[in-house]
């Protein structure tokens, strides 16, 4: 057991030093834009495994965070001129902050009625964008000026500085959660995720543990939204509160393995690496068809095996470990 | 003014009855076989497709056409309760919110691929005509929709009230355990509670085409509707949800007449989010054992 936990790090960290490399290798837009929407979905989908696989509380509304953090950075700087850079962290804080009313209401219901709660409260968020345009642009939205190469403004002339910087995010995420994982708080979520009533019962203060998760997996994702913004340098309603990003955050996380560190990563890895190939074989002509092999995915996933990959493979080396 | 209102009151009501027939589905699959169907307003839409092809390729009034969507729909339902949610059942939540919410966007997709997400409409012969009460003004499109589904929802109810088997349902509704001692076959009462559900949004659907476009995207306005209405009305409530989707519809319409065009769901929105918060143990109790 010691022994493959070891060979495991090995193997992880090895994956790191190749991914840290791998722009001066590839050279191709193509393949770096892949690498990118690989490394933000991976990235989302760990900010959702925090609150949905660990705690099981399984939203269906971050795209909410996701588009005020876009939003937040968007706002401050063409009206204020502040580099997206801090607009950023300060779209994190209002992710943050937002989790604190939307977690309020929504954790008053449990199972599919939070989820339901959870996507009302995107698209309400959705909708007060694009009626009040007084507040940000309404539905024509806006684009972001293009500065050419400023770094200080978040703006590359190609796509490897964007590689890294979600490449950075993710292994924050990681750490926090691995980090989670190991604490108290870990112990507690892992209690919450397979029985609230008996967890609280035991003493966990179940409010409060829902509610931190909450705000740390909302600030996170409010920094996937500011980067896809800076990345794609557009902005509206539809684009920053997309149902689809909260669909693929929990699409990722629930086929690696929900509840795992390294399952949105492989999930994302599995469905991007699908895409590809449908896109490669049918063409991009097809609306539709990648949603459709998702949720085809993700239907085989629940009834075959609920745990995902990595709690597949987890069940077989205990199986293994304990003969 | 006070004609404004009622005009909108009427048109809210004449599209709640709509909603109801949603609404009705999802909290029967909730009452009976305790899972929340995110795909039901998927069933609309192909009640919805069903109806415009018979009307475009064979001539067939969309309103007759019920009589083939609510059949087709029937089966569709006893077979994904035998394959799909049969197997999910006593698990725990991600599979059972995960599999109704795959089945949503699989359907959804594969309409996209199949249909193209163009608007289609159907032009009926009363689709222009109306009737006019004093100054209110009742297109006869959505009268006909609404005497249909509130026929409906009443047979339901008759259903439920008197026969073996919808006895039987509401004793599986009820207490599953003691309704199987009973001699209960739960998975027939679950095939059958399924078939209803979908045969009321295929029925939803064909009501719906004299005067909705029909797109891929379109069960989404009207799940979103049934569950604040399910929610409202106490899940698994067949009476509680026809009042409630009445009331959303008229809820949804004075939004539009009076805040803007564009506000009818941030209304509908509001009143599922300020129900959760007024009357949360209304809605967790009594269902999650």
């Amino acid at each position: 057991m010691i022994k493959s936990n070891l060979i495991y790090k090995y193997v992880l960290s090895l994956l790191l030093v190749l991914m840290v490399f791998l722009p001066l290798v590839v050279k191709s837009s193509f393949v770096l834009e892949i690498l990118v929407r690989i490394l933000l979905f991976a990235f989302i989908g760990t900010a959702w495994n925090l609150l949905g696989g660990y705690a099981k509380q399984l939203s269906l509304g971050h795209s909410a965070f996701f588009g005020l953090g876009a939003y937040t950075s968007t706002l401050l700087q063409i009206d204020l001129g502040i580099s997206p850079w801090i607009g950023m962290v300060v779209g994190g804080g209002v992710g943050l902050l937002a989790s604190l009313p939307i977690g309020w209401l929504c954790f008053r219901l449990k199972g599919p009625y939070f989820t339901i709660s959870t996507i009302a409260t995107a698209n309400v968020l959705m909708l007060i964008f694009l009626k009040f345009r007084d507040l940000a642009w309404g539905a024509e939205g806006t684009t972001i000026p293009n500065l050419g190469n400023a770094p200080l403004m978040m703006q590359f002339d190609n796509k490897v500085p964007y590689y890294y910087i979600l490449l950075g995010l993710l292994i924050i995420a990681l750490t926090i959660t691995a980090w989670i994982e190991r604490s108290r708080m870990g112990y507690y979520l892992i209690a919450l995720g397979e029985d609230e009533d008996a967890a609280e019962a035991s003493g966990v203060d179940v409010v409060k543990v829902k509610r931190n998760i909450y705000m740390i997996s909302a600030f996170l994702t409010a920094l996937a939204g500011t980067f896809y913004t800076q990345y794609i340098y557009f902005i509206d309603p539809q684009t920053a509160f997309n149902f689809n990003v909260s669909i693929e955050a929990a699409l990722v996380s629930i086929v690696g393995g929900i509840g795992t560190l390294w399952g949105p990563v492989i999930g994302t890895v599995l469905l991007e690496t699908t895409t590809i190939l449908l896109q490669s074989y049918l063409g991009n002509s097809i609306g539709g068809i990648q949603l459709t092999v998702y949720s085809l995915i993700l239907m085989a996933v629940i009834l075959v095996r609920p745990t995902g990959i990595v709690g597949y493979f987890k069940e077989k080396s205990q199986a293994r470990s304990s003969t | 003014m006070l004609e404004t209102v009622l005009q909108a009151v009427v048109n809210g009501l004449l599209i709640g009855g709509i909603y109801a027939l949603v609404s009705i589905g999802v909290t029967l699959i909730f009452g009976v076989v305790k899972i929340v169907n995110f795909a039901q307003g998927e069933f609309v839409m192909i009640g919805m497709y069903i109806s415009y092809y018979l009307s475009t390729q064979f001539g067939i009034d969309p309103v007759v056409s019920v009589l083939i969507s609510m059949p087709i729909l029937f089966v569709a339902g006893v077979l994904i309760q035998h394959y799909l949610i049969r197997r999910v059942l006593g698990l725990n939540d991600l599979p059972q919110i995960f599999l109704t919410f795959a089945l949503s966007l699989l359907i959804t997709n594969l309409s996209l691929m199949f249909f193209t997400a163009n608007y289609r409409t159907i032009h009926t012969w009363y689709s222009d005509e109306a009737l006019h009460l004093g100054g209110i003004y009742i297109p006869y499109a959505k009268l006909v929709s609404f005497v249909l589904a509130m026929v409906l929802s009443g047979a339901l109810w008759l259903f439920l009230r008197s026969t073996d088997l919808g006895k039987a349902m509401r004793a599986a509704s009820q207490n599953r355990d003691v309704a199987q001692l009973m001699g209960i076959n739960p998975n027939r009462v679950f095939a059958v509670a399924l078939g209803i559900a979908l045969a009321l949004a295929g029925a939803a659907g064909s009501l719906l085409m004299p005067f909705y476009p029909a797109y891929p995207m379109v069960g989404q306005v009207f799940v979103l509707m049934a569950f604040v209405a399910v929610v409202l009305g106490t899940l698994g409530n067949v009476l509680g949800a026809l009042v409630a989707s009445l009331l959303m519809g008229v809820a949804e319409s004075l939004g539009i007449q009076f805040v803007g065009a564009d506000s009818g769901l941030i209304v509908v929105f509001v009143l599922l989010l300020v129900t959760l918060a007024l009357k949360p143990s209304g809605l967790a109790g009594g269902w999650r054992k």
